[in-house]
């Protein structure tokens, strides 16, 4: 109990609060970026989904597609339509159509692809998605890890040159490939190809514990090809912060003291180590969350990523920014998150100017 | 080896489906039912000659899943359920005529996932249903008939039949759809639909009367004559009922959705937008607006989870055909059977599987995990080696596609540019463009030799088919087609391309669009050619939304692979691809949006464009089939004549890989909207067996 008063120390304390109060300019900043920029193609949503009806053999003549944007809001100024986005998603009151339709005060407006309440559009996936985004940055960091400090402790050792290698493998190949290639081996090796998250028999009776092993199955991939791709960067930058690490002179004074091998490489070398990898994971969370998109388009993968790529090719606008913010809410809070961390992992860092 | 093996193999089953097809396909509507209904309806559109013996179905049987629930005691019996043998559809052969095999209850059939019309193809139920030759016969009603002048159409229901929930569909269903969700525009498609518009009267639009005749009975009578190719088989026709049972509380009464006086639904009183979205709630109907609402409720219904429909396959409640695996379940009150009297459908679902990319497609099916899949003639031999080589076998079958020729070019004849204008008017201009193209080299470059040389045309067994008119600037030439160009005023110039007269620089932008189906890649072939012709082109590649607002914004000279070609099924499919009267296809451009207009905005049509819609309009009013076919080979000629648009290659066919197990699915159908594409494989009768 006392070791927790003393980690939230005053100046720890007022940061956190000063970094909470500093999401409100830092989101809305995010939001203004993110709805003008994907207004920025040309069209809207009305013109994409005439243009898909068109394919369909469905013509829509002019007057019913300018109703169907006055409907959607879609004819008011982009600035307008920011700030009534905006506006509903903090608060919408109580006599409103939206509360009482939904019993909501964060009315996050109408996919129109879906044809739903882009809520419960992005709730649908959220929980998957922050689950196997976990998944997979602790898989990053149990596999990158272990191989950091090992590199570092045999520098130029053929174990070192081997993985290096593995590590710059899941770099250099680009994500869809080796999930195209992965695919492919395991319908030649086990007759399945064991594309998206879940099988048709989960699909249809949810996931339990008898099926559960057919599930962290179908991970294999999406771990195997989204985890690969971040592990070189945490394995070069520990690597390389362990060897720093090493060098100094209270690791020589250490050893001359007869402190012990694996103490002062896990105790002392490792812990200042891994400073910039904590600072980065907010980072890290990012690029999962966006970066895996193309991965998760190519494997099936039953995350937000897909329904993002398809809600901006369809201009679905509202579900788009929608998905973009709560990643961003997400990777604001994870920055936090991970400042927190490095707080806890080094006691000398001071989050308040002067010392104690 | 296995590229010849695949050529080979998909130049047979085209043969073979050519065959086919010459039979007929595209004639104007004969009464041939392919197959039948056990009843012999009173009706002047469908005479039964019965491919297979018209036996009277005596008692029915049902799936093993249904009789318990009969045991049960939770539905009713399948004689109770299922209309009599006077009323009942009894399903005895396939489009093409050939008597179908009795099956076996159970199974699903797995497929890729749904887009928005992606439920109506497997399971929507029509009014009346075509067969692959053109004919047609009384689908979802019993009969149809009409008056000696045609201003009264009769529709007789079936008695007995009941949507997917229990409760009787019956005329109260009809007047419901039409005066309280098809009128007051809760569709939006009021004005849209033109079979139930009758006259202008002092330039205001009426419509037709609908009448309740009895509890079976409706008619629908217009002022002056309404033939069938402009009713009933007009290619928007496909439906004309709701469940009124569970819409009544659901429709619109305010600006813009106003009640429509009628004698059979009294007005429901001010029912704002809150309240429909309220009430759609209540349902599990999600919408923004009324608009959403009464386009999913009554227009896209078969998407519609837990709407009581006919179909043979329903969209359960709390379901969403956005659902990673969509499930449409069989529907306990289906009003067909087969031959034998079992109850359809006979599988108990159709799984709808959501892929994010089109490559997962071809790994799924490979491993099992769909049954049926379109395929891409360049992939069909590797999949169907790749499948046979498991304990999955697959066989191939063929679609024939009713377009005009592939790899098509068009230019902006209302393009504002006068210069540009006035070549692309001149017809030797697209000669010349047309002739400046080895077509050989081509069709060996694009499709490896498979798809032939050819023009924009009708393809052979299509309706209109002219082989002259297929071999139409079709020659290489490269000095008669600079001798044209010059012809048509453009000059040499120094860098070895032609300019204007005037001395101003003639480059043509081909707009091109992303996605599978499109042409874009063709352009890098084709512009080795134009430019070996002295023609400078560039492309300019789009998303397909900005596509179509550079061309509704007629902000566009020429395009490669139009979003909307020339030419289809015939005039009676949809009339949009072959006269100018909508804003809708890149060859006619501004002049279309004059005619959808109503001359309000657009270009007004001259010439042989003006002809087209002169001749639409006769067609129209027109009721001898024989002159309605006149007419439409009289537009068809003024296409030969102008090639507004140019096609470089035939069309090919479409290819769907099919699980052997699946039984009753035809070798070769006929894809087209008109027939809504899938639709014509009647999935109610297949099932699965070894």
């Amino acid at each position: 109990m006392e070791a927790l008063k003393n980690f939230f120390r005053k100046d720890l304390v007022q940061y956190i609060i000063k970094r909470i109060l500093m999401f409100i300019p830092t989101l809305l900043l995010i939001s203004i970026l993110v709805f003008f920029v994907i207004q920025l193609p040309p069209g809207d949503y009305v013109s994409a989904h005439i243009s898909a009806l068109a394919s369909e053999g469905e013509l829509v003549d002019a007057d019913y597609a300018a109703s169907m944007r006055a409907d959607y809001g879609l004819d008011l100024p982009v600035w307008q339509q920011y700030i009534k986005w905006v506006k509903d998603i903090i608060w919408t009151p109580t006599d409103t159509p939206y509360y009482r339709l939904y019993h909501s005060h964060h009315n996050w407006k109408f996919s129109f692809a879906y044809g739903r309440d882009v809520w419960s559009v992005i709730n649908d996936r959220l929980g998957i998605t922050i689950g196997v985004t976990a998944i997979i940055m602790l898989f990053q960091y149990l596999v990158s890890l272990p191989i950091a400090v090992y590199a570092s402790t045999h520098q130029y050792s053929v174990g070192d040159y081997i993985s290096s290698i593995i590590g710059f493998i899941g770099t250099a190949i680009p994500n869809f490939i080796l999930a195209i290639v992965l695919m492919y081996l395991s319908y030649k090796w086990t007759g399945s190809a064991n594309v998206g998250l879940f099988s048709q028999e989960m699909l249809l009776n949810g996931v339990h514990l008898y099926n559960f092993g057919e599930f962290l199955k179908r991970m294999i991939i999406p771990i195997i090809v989204i985890g690969t791709s971040g592990t070189c960067g945490i394995i070069r930058s520990v690597r390389a912060q362990m060897l720093d690490e090493v060098a100094r002179q209270y690791v020589l004074t250490a050893r001359a003291k007869g402190v012990s091998e694996g103490k002062i490489v896990m105790k002392y070398c490792f812990r200042a180590a891994m400073n910039p990898t904590v600072s980065g994971l907010g980072g890290v969370l990012s690029s999962l969350f966006s970066g895996s998109t193309v991965t998760a388009m190519v494997l099936n993968m039953q995350i937000q990523g897909p329904v993002l790529y398809k809600a901006l090719q369809s201009q679905d606008m509202y579900l788009a920014g929608g998905i973009v913010m709560v990643q961003a809410i997400l990777v604001v809070v994870g920055i936090l998150l991970s400042d927190i961390a490095l707080a806890f992992l080094d006691p000398r860092i001071r989050y308040s100017g002067g010392g104690r | 080896m296995k590229k010849n093996g695949n050529k080979i193999a998909a130049l047979v089953l085209s043969a073979a489906m050519c065959v086919s097809l010459l039979a007929g396909c595209g004639k104007a509507p004969a009464s041939t039912p392919a197959s039948t209904p056990a009843s012999t309806p009173a009706s002047t559109a469908s005479v039964s000659t019965p491919a297979v013996p018209d036996t009277p179905v005596e008692t029915y049987s049902e799936a093993p899943m249904l009789a318990e629930k009969v045991k049960a005691g939770s539905l009713p019996k399948v004689e109770d359920r299922v209309p009599d043998k006077d009323n009942v559809f009894v399903e005895r052969t396939d489009a093409n005529g050939t008597p179908l095999e009795i099956g076996t209850y159970g199974g699903v059939i797995n497929w890729v996932g749904v887009s928005g019309w992606g439920l109506s193809r497997p399971t929507a139920e029509s009014i009346i249903r075509f067969n692959c030759d053109g004919t047609w016969y009384p689908n979802a009603v019993k009969a149809i008939e009409h008056n000696a002048d045609s201003t009264v159409w009769t529709f007789h229901l079936r008695e007995g039949m009941k949507w997917s929930d229990g409760d009787d569909f019956n005329a109260d269903d009809i007047t419901f759809w039409y005066y309280m969700c098809h009128l007051n525009n809760f569709d939006g498609k009021r004005t849209g639909w033109k079979m139930l518009l009758d006259q202008k009267v002092d330039d205001v639009q009426t419509f037709a009367k609908l009448d309740k005749v009895d509890e079976y009975t409706v008619t629908w009578t217009f002022t002056q004559p309404k033939y069938e190719a402009d009713f009933i088989l007009d290619g928007d026709f496909k439906w004309c009922w709701a469940p009124s049972h569970y819409l009544k509380d659901l429709v619109p009464n305010y600006e813009g959705y106003e009640y429509v006086e009628n004698p059979y639904w009294p007005n429901p009183g001010e029912r704002n937008e809150e309240a429909v979205l309220t009430a759609a709630k209540k349902l599990g109907i999600d919408g923004a607006s009324t608009k959403d609402v009464g386009k999913a409720s009554t227009y896209n219904w078969w998407n519609c989870p837990g709407l009581p429909t006919i179909s043979a396959f329903t969209l359960p409640a709390n379901s969403s055909i956005k659902d990673d695996l969509c499930v449409a379940e069989r529907n306990a009150f289906f009003w067909k059977v087969d031959a034998a009297g079992n109850q359809l459908p006979y599988l108990d679902a159709l799984h709808f599987n959501a892929v994010s990319d089109d490559a997962q497609k071809s790994l799924l099916i490979r491993d099992g995990s769909l049954d049926v899949l379109d395929i891409d003639v360049k992939d069909i031999a590797s999949a169907l080696a790749d499948i046979n080589a498991t304990e999955t076998k697959a066989v191939l079958k063929t679609f024939a596609n009713v377009n005009w020729g592939s790899t098509q070019i068009t230019f902006n004849y209302t393009t504002p540019d006068e210069n540009y204008a006035k070549l692309f008017a001149n017809p030797d201009f697209r000669q010349a463009m047309s002739i400046c193209v080895d077509r050989n080299e081509v069709s060996q470059l694009l499709s490896e030799g498979f798809l032939e040389p050819g023009q924009c045309a009708p393809g052979i067994g299509n309706f209109g088919y002219d082989e002259e008119w297929t071999n139409k600037w079709t020659e290489y030439d490269v000095a008669k087609a600079k001798t044209l160009f010059e012809g048509c005023g453009l000059v040499m110039g120094k860098d070895g391309f032609y300019d204007f007269a005037d001395g101003t620089d003639c480059q043509i932008v081909f707009y091109t669009y992303d996605s599978p189906e499109s042409d874009t890649s063709a352009y890098a072939v084709l512009s080795k050619y134009f430019n070996a012709a002295g023609i400078k082109t560039a492309q300019k590649n789009l998303e397909l939304t900005a596509y179509d607002t550079v061309i509704d914004n007629n902000e566009w000279n020429a395009c490669l692979g139009p979003h909307t070609e020339i030419g289809g099924l015939g005039l009676n499919d949809r009339p949009a691809p072959f006269v100018p009267i909508a804003q809708a296809a890149e060859w006619y451009g501004e002049y279309g949006t004059y005619y959808a207009t109503g001359g309000a905005k657009g270009v007004k049509p001259e010439g042989d464009m003006a002809k087209l819609v002169e001749l639409y309009e006769q067609w129209k009013a027109t009721e001898s089939d024989s002159e309605r076919e006149t007419i439409a080979l009289q537009i068809f000629e003024i296409h030969k004549k102008n090639l507004w648009s140019i096609a470089y290659l035939k069309n090919g066919n479409g290819y769907v890989i099919v699980n052997s197990k699946i039984h009753n699915y035809a070798d070769t159908l006929v894809y087209a909207d008109k027939y809504q594409n899938q639709n014509i494989v009647h999935y109610e009768v297949l099932f699965k067996a070894e």
